[in-house]
């Protein structure tokens, strides 16, 4: 009954183990290279048509955490980024890799983006 | 009550005309010093401006040697009389070498004006060593650059320089097709000489904005010749690279001895080894452009690297050279990605184009640690 017992525990703790590990591996897997250059193309675009005043992204990766990036992402929340119909016309494969420059980079990831 | 005022008066105005007589003597005695300056330290043979015109000529006569006893770095470099050579006179006993085999040759010396000393004792030094025609232009470099028509010579890294401060328009005045095209400066314009009037137009508005010209190195006369017409139609700051394009190959590559780059696992990246190997056995191989700051840049980087930040580099990837491989650097490899992506975008056809995906650290003796990512 013990061994049974002790059995069942190491088999949870090692789902739970595993399980964290995946998690904590998950992140998108778009180009977070790629993805910075095209974030700062869609503020410079936007900023030639009078849509924010910066041609410089303001909001950088180091802003949030990773789960706050995924939540905002996933959920297609970008009302924040502003420049609605250039985020519009982007393909979903830019976004990924945007959507990979700030997970890749935010403040709890262990390459946090400095302030370039 | 009232005379004793005036006597005050009176009295303060005879003190205030002593104070003022016995002012007038010290100054004569001082100007008296002035006239008695020691001058025994200036060369016995001086010449003028006009002088060392009459002397000069592209190529530089073979008899004539015009030597710049300045510093190399902070002078010499940053500008100098056309076709002078740098023989500094901190450095003077070594580099005897430099010196021309024939003690009947011409040597003048020129520094930093009439109270810089290092031209004269340069030239004393040069006598000394059995020289017979040696001379100082004694009102030297800053004379030189403000007499009508006249301009400065600049060393090929203050041309990187002036790429990275992006105020100055770089042009190439050699023929486009057989030279500027199979390999120019990075950043430089085509305005070839024997077209000079037909495309002026591609020169700045500005009369003010710096202009550079070079061209096929010392015997090459199209920059001079371009920077002459320049001068005529009213630039005021305009330069010449005399040493020109063989002299840039020489410092920040040649083309022909690019090596084959090897690509990283990342896309766009190059090998990490591979770069490695490029930097200790051939950096000229390749076109290493450093994007971080200029600020960054200042305090180490890679021996042959240009400095062009990602914020300026844009609209200078037109101008990036087709004939070498293109790799661009930054201390982790975020920048130099968005780099090497814009550049692929902004100039497609641009095939050989990396950026290092590592974390490098550039430390200030010159020195560089790469750590590619785990």
């Amino acid at each position: 009954m013990f061994k049974k017992s002790m059995l069942t525990i190491m088999v949870l703790i090692f789902v739970l183990v595993s399980f964290s590990m995946t998690f904590a591996s998950e992140g998108p897997e778009g180009n977070d290279r790629k993805g910075k250059y095209t974030y700062r193309k869609v503020y410079k675009a936007c900023a030639e048509t009078g849509g924010v005043e910066s041609a410089t992204p303001t909001i950088s990766p180091a802003d949030k955490t990773m789960g706050q990036w995924k939540e905002i992402f996933e959920n297609k929340n970008l009302d924040e980024f502003g420049c609605k119909d250039n985020w519009a016309a982007l393909p979903a494969e830019d976004i990924l890799d945007i959507y990979s420059y700030f997970y890749k980079h935010a403040s709890d990831s262990p390459t946090p983006a400095k302030c370039k | 009550m009232k005379t004793n005022k005036v006597k005050i008066l009176i009295l303060a105005l005879i003190a205030g005309l002593v104070l003022l007589t016995g002012c007038t003597p010290t100054q004569t005695v001082k100007t008296a010093e002035t006239a008695k300056e020691d001058t025994s330290w200036m060369f016995h043979d001086l010449v003028d401006a006009k002088f060392v015109k009459a002397h000069m000529s592209v190529p530089m006569p073979e008899n004539v040697w015009l030597i710049d006893a300045r510093p190399y770095k902070g002078k010499y470099a940053k500008g100098h009389l056309p076709g002078a050579i740098s023989i500094s006179f901190s450095d003077f006993d070594k580099n005897l070498d430099l010196l021309p085999k024939d003690k009947n040759a011409l040597l003048i010396y020129y520094c930093e004006g009439p109270k810089c000393k290092l031209s004269h004792k340069s030239a004393q030094k040069a006598e000394k060593l059995g020289y017979t025609n040696v001379k100082v232009y004694d009102k030297g470099y800053p004379e030189w650059v403000t007499l009508k028509g006249n301009y400065g010579s600049v060393s090929a890294e203050h041309v990187a320089d002036l790429i990275a401060e992006n105020k100055t328009v770089i042009i190439d005045s050699r023929p486009k097709k057989t030279k500027f095209d199979k390999g120019h400066i990075p950043t430089a314009i085509s305005l070839p000489f024997s077209e000079f009037d037909a495309l002026q137009g591609k020169l700045p508005r500005d009369l003010n904005t710096p202009v550079l010209f070079y061209c096929e190195g010392l015997k090459c006369k199209l920059s001079h010749k371009s920077a002459a017409k320049a001068l005529e139609m009213g630039y005021t700051n305009v330069t010449v690279f005399d040493k020109g394009y063989p002299e840039w190959k020489k410092v920040y590559g040649a083309s022909s001895d690019t090596m084959q780059v090897k690509t990283g696992k990342v896309e766009g990246s190059i090998d990490i080894e591979r770069f490695k190997t490029i930097l200790a056995s051939n950096p000229e191989s390749v076109m290493i452009i450093d994007v971080r700051d200029a600020d960054e840049f200042a305090k180490g980087t890679f021996k042959t690297a240009v400095n062009i930040p990602v914020e300026n580099l844009e609209p200078k990837i037109k101008d990036l050279p087709a004939d070498k491989p293109v790799i661009f650097v930054c201390s982790t490899g975020a920048r130099s990605g968005e780099a090497y992506y814009m550049t692929r975008e902004v100039r497609e056809s641009l095939k050989d184009v990396f950026y290092v995906e590592a974390e490098i650290d550039f430390k200030k003796d010159g020195s560089f640690e790469i750590k590619a990512p785990k």
